[in-house]
């Protein structure tokens, strides 16, 4: 069984930066087409995540030594909050910031976070996550993109798919095999930093199904690397990859994905008048975005008394991602009025958040997996 | 938090409210022991002030006691009591001893009421005021009542008129912290069930269909419990400091919940959950009799939708952190 989330508030040190972020985002956020902040964080704009980090808010928990704020996590939970709920364009820096910087400040050597974290904070690095495979998808043990040991360093052989960004990263963190078979399971398995202007390194993005080109497959063919690409232990790959997933599964973006939907239609009901179903289910959602957002939180604060609540950042991830599908659904459905007009700003936002919607919950961990994480949890496997 | 408390709560209800005891009193039998040792606890003046002899503390403080409550489907009115007592200890009146129970009002002299939950008196909410009824002058009404309400009427004159405000959404909060308890130990008998309960020649724990199903129940579960700790955080103006608002996001996430956790947990309990031995269906009845007390989910949605556009803030995040935010316990202690 897993223990119950107490209440848990944001920091009031944490709080306070929030003023003047919105001060911030209230300048530049707003001239974007509600359509377009839709992307939530699959809205590239390298400018804009570079305007952040003149401010200082990348690598906001990174130590100042290099070149971050030192803050905790809840400092970059409200940053994370305010642009999410805003739309702003966030994904060029997002899973540096997130993810890829977190992790070499981990397990990197000091040579690595001198490298690396000063770039990530000066948005001058950005990174993708080479996870998924042609044939590895949900079962991740399985790659088969390797590694071997080549004089100094490494050749690396495969190929990785669906990876956020990579044809506008610099870097790839990416898991690949560096002894034994697929077999091995997650034995064996290490993660190297690919500098993606490597030689032999094709990078083909993939148009998704909204128009845009937000993932891409990556080819590796003899890419040699440096010794100092592994990251971390050797076969300690697997572990790594689970260390960074409590933060990634828990946090505002499970929960605000269809924010800009959300926010749009109720602006609109503002201004045109709502009927009793819409204000109900206006309602119904603000509930649900309450209780999301207080599960969140209570997470992050077990996250950061150093605990490492992966069952409970399952629960958040699957409740939240549903919360976030359920927007575009409803709001579908009481636009769906004979008669009534609903704007072109806020039809299109609805068009872009319903067709990705479906993405939601695969990204980060499908809601079968999280699921099934959790039966574990509760000692049902 | 108030592990405490939450601790000797468990220990009193095992002890006496047995499921022998709850069917007994649900089915009509006296409740006079059980009831004599939750008065002995002291926590039916838990939300009294000091100065007025209570136990003064908050219901975030108390919230572990009526989950505890929920967790056995006790069949008295323990959190309405409290409510009424601080309700009428703030308005300068001495409360009646025995059990009161909230009512909903149902028509001229007519209360609405928890089936099987037996009180001494009925505090029924008449706009600002409400009248004080003794529970042995009412007369039931057989045929407006159902297992899912109780409906009592009064000869006119009888009763006491008060001022006594806020009383629905004290109702509710009542019905989120003992509905969330009772999803906790559903939560628990269900993963007992599924781990215990063979086929195929296996647990059905075993079987994916069935873990997915107790993955969602988990999910609705710690989801209702954070709600009620949202619902119980006491920067409001009603009684015991409760916020209305917090309350109607609590009652219609909470009412949501109920109805997956019952199709759930009944259908991973198969046909041994429908029959009266187990005691599954005195928490799933617990569930559905509170899911339709003092305002349902879309009351409560349509509720807050207007609360949000009435306001002056327009983006649904600002909303949540100004009104729904959650507050840590030594925050507010």
């Amino acid at each position: 069984m897993i223990g119950a989330l107490p209440l848990a508030a944001i920091p009031p040190e944490d709080e306070a930066l929030r003023p003047e972020i919105r001060d911030f985002l209230r300048e530049t956020v707003p001239v974007i087409p509600p359509e377009r902040r839709a992307r939530s964080w699959m809205g590239f704009d390298a400018d804009f995540s570079r305007k952040l980090a003149e401010r200082g808010w990348l690598g906001l928990t990174f130590p100042k030594e290099y070149g971050g704020a030192g803050r905790g996590p809840f400092a970059r939970y409200v940053l994370a909050e305010e642009l999410l709920a805003s739309g702003a364009p966030v994904s060029a820096h997002w899973i540096a910031d997130r993810q890829s910087g977190p992790l070499i400040h981990r397990f990197g050597t000091e040579e690595q976070r001198r490298f690396y974290l000063p770039r990530i904070c000066r948005a001058e690095a950005f990174f993708c996550i080479g996870m998924s495979e042609p044939n590895t998808g949900s079962d991740l043990a399985s790659v088969t993109t390797r590694a071997v040991r080549d004089r100094d360093g490494w050749r690396l052989n495969g190929a990785k798919i669906w990876t956020t960004n990579a044809h506008r990263s610099h870097y790839m963190i990416a898991l690949v095999r560096t002894s034994g078979t697929p077999q091995d399971r997650h034995k064996g398995l290490s993660q190297v930093i690919v500098d993606l202007k490597a030689p032999g390194v094709r990078i083909s993005p993939i148009r998704d199904l909204a128009g845009d080109a937000h993932f891409s497959e990556v080819v590796f063919e003899d890419v040699v690397l440096p010794a100092d690409a592994l990251i971390g232990e050797e076969s300690s790959g697997w572990m790594q990859v689970n260390a960074e997933l409590a933060f990634e599964r828990s946090g505002p973006e499970r929960v605000l994905s269809s924010a800009v939907l959300l926010d749009t239609w109720a602006q609109w009901l503002r201004e045109a008048g709502a009927h009793q179903a819409a204000e109900t289910l206006l309602g119904r959602l603000i509930a649900h975005l309450a209780v999301l957002r207080a599960m969140s939180i209570a997470v992050t604060s077990r996250l950061v008394e150093g605990e490492s609540p992966v069952v409970e950042a399952a629960l958040v991830k699957d409740l939240g991602t549903e919360f976030e599908q359920l927007i575009p659904t409803v709001i579908a459905d009481i636009l769906a009025s004979p008669g009534q007009v609903a704007p072109g700003p806020l039809m299109r936002t609805l068009a872009y958040t319903t067709a990705m919607a479906p993405s939601f919950s695969l990204r980060g961990g499908t809601r079968e997996i999280l699921r099934g994480m959790i039966a574990r949890g509760m000692g049902l496997r | 938090m108030d592990g405490l408390l939450f601790r000797s709560a468990e220990e009193l209800f095992t002890r006496h409210a047995t499921p022998e005891a709850v069917r007994a009193i649900r089915a009509g039998g006296p409740a006079s022991a059980l009831w004599g040792e939750i008065e002995a606890s002291g926590f039916l003046e838990a939300l009294v002030p000091e100065e007025a002899g209570g136990a003064g503390i908050g219901p975030p403080e108390i919230l572990p006691v009526l989950l505890a409550a929920g967790r056995f489907a006790l069949p008295l009115p323990i959190a309405e009591t409290m409510l009424a007592r601080a309700a009428l200890v703030a308005t300068g009146e001495t409360p009646p001893e025995g059990a009161i129970a909230l009512a909903e009002p149902a028509g001229e002299h007519m209360a609405r009421l928890a089936p099987g939950q037996p009180a001494d008196w009925v505090l029924l909410p008449q706009g600002e005021t409400a009248l004080l009824l003794p529970w042995d002058k009412a007369e039931p009404d057989t045929d407006a009542s159902s297992a899912l309400a109780d409906l009592l009427r009064w000869p006119a004159g009888t009763g006491r008129s008060l001022a006594c405000p806020d009383l629905l959404a004290a109702g509710a909060w009542a019905e989120v912290a003992i509905m969330a308890g009772a999803m906790e130990r559903i939560l628990e008998d269900t993963v007992r069930h599924a781990r215990d309960r063979q086929q195929f020649g296996r647990p059905i724990a075993a079987f994916q269909a069935i873990q997915q199903q107790i993955s969602v129940l988990t999910e609705d579960v710690f989801a209702s419990r954070m709600a009620a700790q949202l619902a119980s955080v006491p920067d409001g103006k009603g009684i015991a400091g409760l916020n209305p608002t917090r309350i109607a996001t609590a009652k219609l996430r909470v009412g949501e919940a109920a109805v997956r956790v019952c199709a759930i947990a009944h259908a991973v309990h198969g046909a041994m959950g429908i029959t009266e031995e187990l005691d599954l269906h005195l928490l799933t009845a617990r569930l559905q009799v509170g899911r339709m007390r003092f305002g349902g989910e879309a009351h409560w949605a349509h509720w807050l939708g207007r609360q949000f556009l009435a306001g002056d803030l327009t983006e649904t995040l600002a909303f949540v952190r100004a009104h729904l935010g959650p507050v840590a316990p030594e925050a507010t202690a």
